[in-house]
This record gives C-alpha cells, structure tokens and sequence, in this order.
C-alpha cells in the first residue's frame, strides 16, 4: 500500500529538504512509521513514545480533515497524507 | 453617509464591481476588534484602516521590544518600551484620522473576553499563542460574529474564517491541541501575508463580496511559494460549536 506524504517546508530540517515522499502503511499510523523508519530524526519531533501523532502536528487524508483524529484511519493505495505543524504565531 | 473627503478617499475601492457607495457606507459603520498588535495585527489593522472600517478595537497588553521590529510594522524603534497599543493608535490615527481607534492594554482571558470584544461585528484573530486563540474562538460562537484566524511561523502561514453556524471553528480544526510555549520564528514578510489576507475575509464578510475562506484552512508556504486548501467540516462533537456546547442539533 504506497502513500504519497507531503510535509510542511520546516520539516526539511530533518529530511535534507525532501518534502515529498512516498510510505507504505494501510493506516495513517503505519504511514507515520514508514515515514519516520525512513528519516529517522523525523521520529523524535513527531511520534510520541507511544507511537502516536504528537498533538501539536495535525494530518490531512486527500486534502480533508478527519474526525477523530484517530491514527487507525485507513489509508488507500494512492491516497495522499498531508502532516501540517499546530502553528501559532502571531 | 460618506462625506465629500470619504467619497474621494475611498474612490478606487468604491469602483469595484458590487462594492460602490453601499459598501463603503457598511464599512465605515463596521466595529472591528482586533486581537494583538503584533506581526498579523500590525498589517490587517493597516489595511483596515485605510479600507475605512469605523471603528478599530484594539486589544494587546504586550510593550514594544526591539525584537518585534522585523514584523510588527506599527511598531518603530522610537516605540521600544511603550505599550503596543499606544503606537498602533498613533500610526492608525495619522493613516486614517477619519475611523474611531479604541485600544485596550488588558490581557485577553476567558473572564474579560467578552467585555474586550463588546459589540464588535468581528474578531481577527491576530495573537500569539493557542489557548487565547481558543478564548476569541468561543467568544465568537457565543457573539455569533465571524472570527477571523490567521497564524504564522518562520515562512510559513495559515489563514481560517469561522463564521459561527455556518462553518467549522478553530476548535474543529485543532481540537483542543497544545503546543509547548516558545519563541517562535518569524520573519515579517510571513505575517504581512496572512495579515492582509485576514483584513481580505473581514472586508469581503461586511461588504458580502465573494466566497469567504470558511470551512478550508489556506495553508501558504512561502519557501515553496506554495498555497495549498484542506477541507475542514464542521466536527459534530467540537467542544466550542458542536453537540456538546449545544450549537449543533
């Protein structure tokens, strides 16, 4: 199961600039794996010790939001996760 | 009723298709209130007050700091130590001397939130952290005015309209997330961006021109130079507009 992952630029940080990637994982919490297996130091700024979305970051599935924000919501082959920083600046 | 001198200021604005005289007339009886003086305050206060909106109601208990000179436009370096809101009103004043500046120096909590917002027909959401955020999202839903959100870090930028049984509101989008206090990075061209997109929403609201941004959040990547639009529905079960505080059946 192939997702398209697309990041916020301030992530680039720790993907050496790559905002665009591709994961595999049935659920959005399979695609976080992949995603942070894949860029190791974007485990520590998103995942939790339990493995969940850290709740200042907030995921899109095809442009749309998702209520609940629950990390077992399946993802299709194609389908495109959007992972945005809980900005709040002013 | 305009006068003569309002008539030839705002004589571009009024050649608009569907604005003209009418529309003007709904800006300059428009009260406005305006969260924070700051990077996003700084820019929709500006073009709010040379759009002509009546009345501007200032609120920031901040005091002018050199490092708020990059972004906060309303604030210059012969301001450094006075209170935010005596400098907007001085810079507002001299830009548009025709529209009322009410300015408050209070900190905006849940206790005098509403009192601060008062009559106004709208809040730009222009503050510098969450939970103050979540405090002018509900005073909207409970004042049934439209809430206008903008946030900003480092290049990037993000821009929502609530309008309060019509729309999702802020708490739909964040659900009631925390993110860590800090100083956060910014440089002005960021805030300066969503701040005349805020000030957009609010004009196109009172005048009814367009589609306003309700119910998607325009995300803006500036490295990329990039918009991106996400769906946001309304969540039934929102703490601040759904089920649970009773503003949805």
């Amino acid at each position: 199961m192939s997702v398209e992952v697309e990041l916020s630029s301030i992530f680039g940080q720790y993907t050496s600039g790559l905002v665009n990637m591709t994961v595999k994982g049935k659920t959005v919490r399979e695609a976080l794996h992949d995603l942070a297996r894949q860029y190791p130091k974007l485990k520590r700024m998103l995942l939790t010790e339990d493995g969940d979305l850290m709740s200042s970051y907030d995921f899109y599935v095809n442009g749309q939001s998702v209520y609940p924000k629950d990390m077992n919501t399946p993802l299709k082959d194609g389908d495109k996760l959007n992972v945005l920083y809980v900005i709040h600046g002013g | 009723m305009l006068t003569e001198k309002e008539r030839q200021k705002y004589d571009r604005q009024m050649m608009i298709y569907g604005f003209g005289e009418a529309g003007q007339e709904k800006l300059k009886k428009a009260r406005i209130f305006i969260g924070g003086a700051g990077g996003l305050g700084s820019p929709a206060a500006i073009y709010l007050a040379a759009a002509g909106i009546g009345t501007l109601r200032i609120a920031d208990h901040d005091t002018v700091e050199l490092s708020n000179l990059n972004r906060q436009i309303l604030h210059w370096e012969e301001d450094a130590g006075g209170k935010k809101v005596a400098s907007a009103a001085a810079k507002l004043s001299k830009l548009n001397p025709d529209i009322k500046i009410e300015t408050t120096a209070e900190k905006i909590t849940e206790a005098n939130a509403s009192k601060l917002v008062g009559d106004a027909d709208g809040i730009v959401d222009a503050v510098d952290n969450l939970p103050t955020r979540y405090i002018l999202n509900r005073t909207a839903i409970e004042k049934g005015i439209p809430f206008f959100h903008g946030a900003v870090y480092g290049f990037e930028g993000r821009a929502m309209t609530v309008v309060p049984g019509k729309s999702a509101c802020l708490n739909c989008l964040y659900h009631n997330a925390r993110v860590p206090k800090e100083k956060f990075p910014v440089i002005g061209v960021t805030p300066a961006v969503i701040g005349c997109i805020q000030a957009t929403e609010v004009i196109k609201y009172l005048t009814g021109l367009g589609e306003l941004l309700i119910n998607r959040i325009l995300n803006y990547d500036a490295l990329r130079m990039k918009f991106t639009e996400f769906t946001i529905m309304p969540d039934p079960g929102c703490e601040h507009c759904g089920k649970a505080a009773g503003k949805r059946k």
